[in-house]
């Protein structure tokens, strides 16, 4: 057996799982590169999506697409939600809204896990997704393999639309001149409503779809929390590209790193974390001002 | 005349809370004063997060390492020493402020929501550890059977939830003093200055990093300090008690009682940890909901802002800042809140 | 405006800490209440939020269940149950104990899920002089002397299973676990056992593979290892969320052929539901299992199907135990049940019947000696159900 063998599977993995830490963490980079808002409730909002993934799923492809359909809607409101919690406290400073957003996210959290109940649910995959796949010579989830497609795909069109419509121009241009967008009559509220229905759009999208990988549980929302904001920070605040970049080193970091060296794991994230920022305050990638 | 009615009412409210605490063990049942005396600890280590995000300017979500470090120092190297609770505290504050120091290489440096990570990072790493340094911290189950402290040489030993509060009490008293005075010196003032303009101040020739490495070993002396005053009020510490969620719960207290200010900063973060430790006592299950509710709530019966700090910390605003929010861009922020 | 908003901030400051102050004494109690034939306060501390929630759920439940069919007394006592949040572990058990201990002033103590809790609530014990009837988590402590347990010692499943796994799996056994106390303890208590019926661990360097915990949601890379190892069978041990992942992560990988054995937490109450399919054959090691042929099985277990979806767990068996305990020490405490009296009862107490089966307090551990049991997830009419399908050894001191 060769050397590099062992590691394929892992490596792999990390793909998939970094662009599952991507797709939860895009909205992020909205509010905060956009809206200017420090969310401390996203987790939540994917949490939100992996419950409905868990109540909806019945191992067929409708309620895959009835459950994407739901999660979506509902983390969008509940991101609009969170957009009228927060007006009186837009403009003041990032402390006063983690105040704000850290509160909606422990009682959130809550009501969570009063509605769903203690215990992690079960989340059905649509049955022909239920197994595993060769690959290489090694086993490996099928879920798995088409997510790597699913959320590529993903975040490409995500990359699309803030390039390429009115709607991403309009957030471009507010990343760069936000008086300039308020003269042409879109009102700064109106743009935070959108950023954070559009933030919770997306986490609630990565909830649906991520349920089979980091499930709902009493812990999802401080998980995806805590990864998505490590890879904004990392990727430079507000920039999609270093955000990618960012996800994908924290995937291979937690699978091919610690396929690697075990006895590291523990301290592998937090201190490649601390490395990074301390030599490179400005994240892994240069900022892309274009998002 | 504002200035001097502010400063009236300030005095006779700080006045009033340090009468009330001073009585507080003869008016309370021991649960009370057993929290009280816990609380205060995690006030003075409040104080020192105050001291880093609102006198230094640098947001901190790390200050648990040095109380960490204060706290098993004290457990385990202060009580082979001495079982004199000054020693014990010298012990703690010098572990805290050796952490401290070797730590500002990574801090120092960088600034607002980076200094966040930067310190969520290094306390996070703490934890990990103590949890797994057995032979010295007792791994995550923690270490129990810490032999009570006498004050000071000559004084019987601590063995009453009274004794134990009061003692917290002094010795918390004392050394927020000492901050108070220490921000008046020449020293303090040019780290407010420098918070909200550090061009200027490193144009007219002060060196800024040495005085906000020195900040940020204070900062870690005091945390160290009150990691002693744990062991005395527990007489148990465990991993859990330096967790991330201690750290988020005490930069939102001194949010709540004002970056800017060490009183304020005291009294909210108490504030905050008494309140979450009397909801998990009588409402079973529901804490957390509470807990969450209150903090939005706060927010909105501060309407005024609840930073004091709220002129720009040190460097230029992120080219992302949108101009209607650039008056104010205090990078700050806190993550979630992990096991 | 600058005038109002310090001013505000510290006015409201000192109204909140007041209210604190005055709600504490309000509340304050009126000392011992163990007057005789009169009402009996017992304090439970159970994770009723947080990560552990579902366990402290259960531990909760079955310790009023037995109030329920015990018309809510013990030892003839009318019980006034004072329930406190142990939340995440120490940092939250500790002042939630000290409520319960020194306020409402509980004549003793029950539940606590986490090691760590219980090792925080130590100190208050032996200053209060209060027994702690523990029902799950039990560290290492210097002087059990107030301190008893009616579920288990964590490294005795491991030394239950390892000769069976040593006399049924033809070559090596790779050992993985979380990385903390409990972890340590279940997977020391196999592999040393293992190694002393001559078993060999398929693990590289001969030591059992710890993930992070609970950072790991991840077993993939993993996977990877055990698979080059070359080992024919896995010992684990994980508990909740991290069970969920273990599992499903398991069944859908390149080792999903090499059997599972574990701990049966692994696939313990509501985490079997949310493995599903995936959890299907695997053989784990317990102290109970719903589907007992014993009276008092049959009782508890129809008594709880009448009140919640679903069969007991062992943390229920574990907590509705523990009543039992305190229903006959209290009894035979007589007129003055004082904390001290009911201690010393608890330890002449002597067989006590189960729906696992009848255990005694060991004198050394005061933890059970007790039987374990092997299970495996097969089909119960339409769900997955841990079937017991063999004794293992009866493990305790």
């Amino acid at each position: 057996m060769n050397r590099i063998d062992p590691y394929v599977i892992p490596a792999l993995d990390g793909v998939a799982y970094g662009l599952l830490v991507f797709v939860a963490a895009a909205g992020l980079v909205f509010c905060f590169g956009v809206a200017n808002i420090l969310n401390l409730a996203h987790g939540t909002l994917y949490a939100i999506g992996a419950y409905t993934a868990a109540a909806v799923l019945d191992g067929g492809w409708a309620s895959l697409a009835l459950a994407l359909a739901i999660g979506v809607l509902a983390a969008a409101a509940a991101g609009a939600l969170l957009a009228g919690l927060l007006t009186p406290v837009a403009t003041g400073n990032h402390l006063t809204q983690a105040l704000l957003t850290f509160g909606v996210a422990l009682a959130g959290g809550s009501l969570l896990v009063a509605g769903f109940g203690p215990d992690d649910p079960q989340v059905r995959v649509p049955a022909a997704l239920d197994g595993s796949v060769v690959v290489a010579g090694h086993r490996y989830a099928a879920y798995r393999l088409v997510f790597i497609a699913v959320a590529a795909a993903l975040a490409a069109g995500i990359y699309l639309i803030v390039r390429r419509t009115r709607a991403g121009m309009l957030v471009r241009a507010a990343v760069d001149d936000p008086e300039m967008v308020a003269c042409l009559g879109v009102s700064p509220a109106r743009i935070r409503a959108g950023v954070l229905a559009a933030g919770g759009a997306l986490a609630g999208a990565a909830g649906v779809l991520g349920a089979p990988i980091i499930g709902p549980g009493t812990d999802t929302a401080d998980t995806v929390l805590l990864l998505s904001l490590v890879v904004v920070v990392l990727g430079g605040l507000g920039s999609m590209m270093g955000t990618l970049l960012a996800a994908l080193a924290i995937g291979e970091i937690q699978t091919l790193g610690v396929a690697l060296l075990p006895s590291a794991a523990p301290f592998l994230l937090f201190a490649a974390m601390a490395a990074v920022l301390a030599v490179r305050a400005r994240g892994l990638a240069p900022r892309w001002r274009a998002t | 005349m504002r200035e001097a009615v502010i400063r009236w009412v300030r005095g006779a409210v700080a006045a009033v809370v340090l009468a009330g605490l001073a009585v507080a063990p003869w008016m309370v049942d021991d649960y009370t004063t057993a929290i009280l005396a816990r609380t205060l600890a995690l006030g003075l280590v409040g104080v020192s997060v105050a001291l880093l995000t609102g006198v230094a300017g640098l947001p901190t979500l790390g200050q648990t390492a040095p109380y960490a470090a204060g706290a098993y120092a004290c457990a385990v190297l202060g009580s082979q020493v001495s079982d004199v609770g000054v020693v014990q505290l010298a012990v703690a504050a010098t572990a805290g402020a050796t952490l401290a120091a070797l730590t500002v290489p990574l801090v120092a440096p960088a600034r607002g929501v980076i200094v966040l990570m930067i310190t969520l990072a290094i306390g996070e790493l703490v934890v990990t550890v103590l949890g797994r340094w057995r032979s010295v911290t007792g791994g995550t189950d923690g270490l129990a059977g810490i032999a009570p402290v006498r004050p000071f040489w000559g004084l019987p030993v601590l063995a009453t939830d009274q004794a134990r509060y009061l003692y917290t009490l002094v010795v918390v008293a004392t050394l927020v003093g000492a901050v108070l005075l220490l921000l008046r010196t020449r020293a303090g003032l040019v780290l407010r200055a420098g918070r909200d303009d550090e061009m200027r101040l490193r144009a007219s020739g002060h060196r800024m990093p040495l005085y906000v490495s020195g900040a940020h070993i204070a900062a870690g002396a005091i945390a160290g300090a009150a990691g002693s005053l744990l062991v005395v009020a527990q007489q148990y510490i465990s991993p859990a008690d330096f967790g991330f969620d201690t750290s988020a719960l005490l930069l939102l207290g001194v949010v709540i009682g004002g970056t800017a200010s060490v009183g304020g900063a005291l009294v909210g973060a108490a504030l905050v940890i008494a309140v979450r430790d009397w909801l998990f006592g009588v409402l079973p299950g529901h804490a957390p909901l509470v807990l969450g509710a209150l903090f939005v709530a706060t927010v909105y019966l501060l309407p005024t802002g609840v930073g004091r700090a709220r002129r720009p910390r040190r460097g230029s605003p992120p080219p992302t800042a949108a101009p209607d929010v650039a008056p104010t861009p205090d990078h700050a922020a806190v993550a979630g809140s992990r096991r | 405006m600058s005038l109002t908003t310090p001013a505000r901030r510290r006015a409201l400051g000192a109204t909140l800490l007041a209210l604190v102050l005055t709600a504490g004494t309000a509340c304050a109690g009126d000392g011992p209440d163990t007057t005789a034939g009169g009402p009996i306060k017992i304090g439970l501390l159970a994770s009723l939020s947080g990560t552990y929630q579902s366990v402290g759920k259960d531990i909760r439940d079955g310790f009023e269940l037995y109030l329920a069919t015990h018309d809510g007394k013990l030892g003839g006592r009318q019980v006034d149950l004072v329930v406190a949040d142990e939340g995440n572990g120490a940092a939250t058990a500790v002042p939630a104990a000290t409520k319960l201990l020194k306020q409402d002033r509980v004549a003793a103590l029950t539940g606590i899920v986490g090691g760590g809790s219980v090792a925080g609530v130590y100190p208050l014990l032996q200053e209060t002089k209060v027994p702690l009837v523990g029902s799950n988590g039990r560290p290492e402590l210097k002087d059990v002397s107030r301190v008893w347990h009616t579920s288990y010692l964590s490294d005795e499943p491991g030394a239950a299973i390892a000769q069976h796994v040593r006399d049924n799996v033809n070559g090596s056994v790779y050992a993985i676990g979380p990385d903390y106390q409990g972890g340590w303890d279940e997977l020391r208590g196999f592999t040393d056992a293992y190694a002393k019926a001559g078993g060999k661990l398929a693990n590289p360097d001969g030591k059992t593979t710890f993930t992070p915990f609970p950072a790991t949601t991840n077993f993939t890379p993993y996977f990877a290892r055990i698979k080059a190892s070359g080992a024919q069978a896995v010992y684990t041990f994980y508990a909740g969320s991290a069970a969920v992942d273990f599992v499903k992560q398991y069944a859908q990988s390149e080792i999903k052929d090499i059997p599972l054995y574990a701990a049966g937490f692994l696939t313990e109450g509501g985490v079997l539901n949310a493995q599903g399919e995936a959890a299907r054959d695997i053989y784990s090691v317990l102290n109970y299992s719903p589907d007992l042929d014993n009276a008092e099985n049959r009782a508890f277990v129809a008594a709880w199907k009448a009140k919640h979806d679903g069969s007991p767990t062992t943390y229920a068996l574990a907590s509705y135990d523990a009543a039992a305990v305190l229903d006959r020490a209290i009894g035979a405490a007589g007129n003055d049940p004082t904390p001290e009296a009911i201690n010393e009862q608890i330890g002449k107490l002597g067989q006590i019947a189960s729906p696992r089966g009848a255990w005694q307090f060991s004198t050394v551990t005061h933890s059970p000696v007790q039987k374990w049991y092997l299970r495996q997830v097969r089909q119960d009419g339409r769900a997955l159900s841990n079937t017991v399908v063999g004794d293992l050894a009866t493990i305790g001191q």
